[in-house]
């Protein structure tokens, strides 16, 4: 398969000469529609960051704006949930889920792509079907299983530790997979040229294969960076105090404590927000292509 | 290497030939080897021991056998469950029937119509009663989850994929600043769940002054309790429906909103990659042929990008059964029943209640019916796709 172009050019706007007026009306309709749907997907944003700049009294009033800015919702909100342990906590364990996560997709795909073994199908569809499973079916035996109570852990149980926030998550069938795709059209030139040479499976992986795959690597690190920093049900589970307590967890606990402080609640939700905001609008381009990529059929 | 017989030069070959095979095996199992670890702990063997948990009296700890019984509190007795099958499996017959039956006969399409519509009606009936019989005996919270949570399949599925649709064929023109919109229209989708369900709760929330609120009362609508509201949507306007048929309440509408706000950038953007992907010469052939603006949409764009449609319903479907976190921070107690949806009631009574070998249980046919969902979509949406 040829990789998806995305940002395709435009086709020639086909139109015919008589719908001239016609045309200029369906364009400004475009427009509206278009500007239409962006102030609906914006407008949360904005509410957001400004009812996070309100003051207590200004929340419960029918104003979108703050008359001044109320920079010290922000202070607050970080004292008052330990958003900085809850953040570097999250920070740690994306951290060490995505070094795991590259290992285990990288040479996973490169095994499903261009090494021949048997077996490799029947391991790949099986590997393909935990993605239709949903979490409910999964998510008790692996409580057990971190609590320690199916096999015995090291250090008895996993629960409220680093562990139980990374290791199963340092390998998923959709990182291979997407990894797999790409590994599979490199041309089969460049392998034998460089057995010739002498190199292994190993070697041809990380001098040749590695560099020129910086595109889908990137997309599997921002899969996999989202899904951590946005993990929320499995980290309720297996956490019940603020030591390894992730961001998502923090945000909805002080949600839960902090009542009627609509203001500091939603300064709390800016600051859960911006490490992803960051990211996203430093590798747009990049995100939206991956996010295209995994839907086409390939 | 037994073979003695042949001579040395061929066997020798023969070794290294079979070395480097079993070398290239032995590489490929050991590069496979750390996912396959962590995807059999924590995704395969699972559901083995979700199955054998779920034939538990599992509390806390493993407690006695009992075999299907953790199966029996939902659905009542084997009975209703029978009867609920056959319903499906006439359904299905009707369907069959619908598109196989009497193909070689002229009037065939007549009989067969009638014929699949009395079957259809025959499966729906029998359907009903053995649905009816299993929430009067069976476990009432868990059947009503599952009718939750088809609500918010079909409230949400068709207006994500249909606005994202719409969306994207707008942005394929040329259009000044379509990086800036898809950017924005994609921002819901980027943004934690956790984080835009919070804001979305404020802005449902029941207060007079709330967003929602304004914005209903702008068109004189009086001001509602949304999330907090577990009354079905139609009663409010009048109705007094009860059951299936009611509808779902304005508590999980206002979820609704909340999926279908967050997806919809998502299905925009699968969709552009999906047009990008139509060649512009099959336009241009078209064009030359005399064909409108509406024939090429009708016989071009919407034929060749059927497969997305196809892909972006399914995943939708499957995501909509699997939904927890918005729905777990948007919902509110007084919304009761009317906004749990399976996968929340599984992770309550595991959770909440402690009762792991009826949860496992509960999410086994959970699994089970969004597969047999899933077949019937593929079988029933698969067939008009066009794979050019």
């Amino acid at each position: 398969m040829d990789k998806p172009v995305i940002t395709s050019p435009t086709p020639k706007t086909i139109t015919r000469g008589k719908a001239s007026a016609q045309t200029i009306i369906g364009r400004i309709l475009t427009y509206v529609i278009l500007i239409a749907g962006a102030i609906v997907f914006i407008f949360p944003f904005f509410w957001m960051i400004s009812t996070s700049l309100m003051t207590r009294g200004e929340t419960g009033l029918r104003v979108l704006l703050p008359k001044v800015p109320q920079w010290v919702n922000y202070t607050n909100a970080w004292r008052q949930a330990k958003f900085s342990k809850y953040i570097l906590n999250s920070t740690l364990i994306t951290g060490g889920t995505l070094v795991g996560l590259l290992i285990t997709s990288i040479l996973g795909g490169y095994a499903f792509g261009r090494i021949d073994f048997k077996g490799k199908n029947f391991l790949f569809g099986l590997f393909l079907a935990t993605m239709m499973i949903p979490e409910s079916v999964t998510l008790i035996p692996n409580y057990l299983l971190i609590r320690g109570s199916i096999i015995p852990l090291p250090g008895g149980t996993w629960l409220n530790s680093y562990w139980a926030l990374t290791v199963p998550f340092i390998a998923n069938a959709f990182s291979i997979f997407l990894l797999r795709q790409f590994f599979a059209q490199i041309p089969k030139e460049l392998w034998d040229a460089a057995r010739m040479d002498g190199a292994d499976h190993l070697r041809f992986l990380v001098q040749i294969v590695l560099p020129i795959s910086k595109a889908p690597i990137m997309t599997v690190l921002l899969f996999g960076f989202t899904g951590s920093w946005n993990a929320f049900q499995w980290p309720l589970l297996v956490t019940s105090n603020d030591k390894w307590r992730p961001i998502m967890v923090g945000l909805w606990s002080f949600v839960t404590e902090a009542g009627p402080e609509t203001h500091l609640l939603m300064a709390g939700a800016v600051i859960s927000l911006v490490p992803i905001l960051i990211i996203y609008f430093l590798t747009q381009k990049q995100f939206t292509q991956g996010i295209a990529t995994t839907g086409l059929k390939g | 290497m037994t073979e003695a017989t042949q001579s040395v030069k061929p066997e020798k070959t023969g070794t290294t030939l079979r070395s480097i095979r079993t070398k290239e095996q032995i590489t490929g199992y050991l590069f496979v080897l750390p996912a396959f670890i962590i995807i059999l702990i924590f995704g395969l063997f699972p559901i083995l021991y979700s199955i054998y948990m779920s034939l538990f009296n599992w509390r806390v700890t493993k407690g006695a056998f009992i075999g299907g019984r953790n199966y029996l509190l939902i659905f009542g007795n084997w009975t209703n469950l029978l009867i609920t099958l056959a319903g499906i499996a006439l359904i299905i017959a009707a369907f069959w029937v619908w598109s196989n039956a009497f193909k070689s006969l002229s009037r065939g399409q007549t009989f067969a119509r009638i014929a699949a519509a009395v079957v259809l009606i025959l499966g729906g009936v029998v359907f009903v009663t053995g649905w009816g019989k299993m929430y009067e005996t069976g476990d009432k919270l868990f059947l009503n989850s599952l009718i939750v949570t088809l609500y918010y399949a079909v409230g949400t599925v068709p207006f994500q994929v249909l606005l994202g649709m719409i969306l994207a064929f707008l942005l394929y023109q040329n259009i000044v600043g379509k990086d800036l919109f898809r950017m924005i229209y994609f921002l819901p989708y980027v943004t934690p769940s956790v984080t835009s369900a919070v804001v979305f709760q404020i802005i449902f929330s029941r207060r007079e002054t709330s967003i929602a609120n304004q914005i209903v009362g702008f068109f004189g609508i009086s001001p509602q309790k949304w999330r907090f509201e577990s009354t079905p949507l139609l009663n409010l306007f009048g109705a007094n429906l009860s059951g299936f048929a009611a509808g779902p309440s304005l508590a999980l509408i206002t979820i609704m909103i909340y999926g279908v706000w967050t997806f919809v950038g998502y299905n925009t953007v699968i969709f552009l990659a999906g047009l990008g992907n139509i060649p512009k010469e099959t336009y241009e052939a078209a064009e030359i042929d005399g064909a409108s603006r509406s024939e090429m949409f009708r016989h071009i764009t919407m034929p060749l990008l059927s497969p997305t449609t196809f892909y972006l319903t399914l995943i939708s479907f499957i995501g909509t059964f699997k939904a927890f976190n918005h729905i777990y921070v948007l919902r509110e107690p007084s919304a009761a029943d009317s906004v749990i949806t399976a996968s929340l009631l599984i992770f309550n009574n595991f959770y909440r209640s402690n009762q792991f070998g009826v949860a496992t249980a509960q999410a086994i046919v959970l699994f089970i019916v969004i597969l047999g969902l899933t077949l019937a979509q593929n079988k029933l949406m698969g067939e008009r796709v066009h794979y050019g």
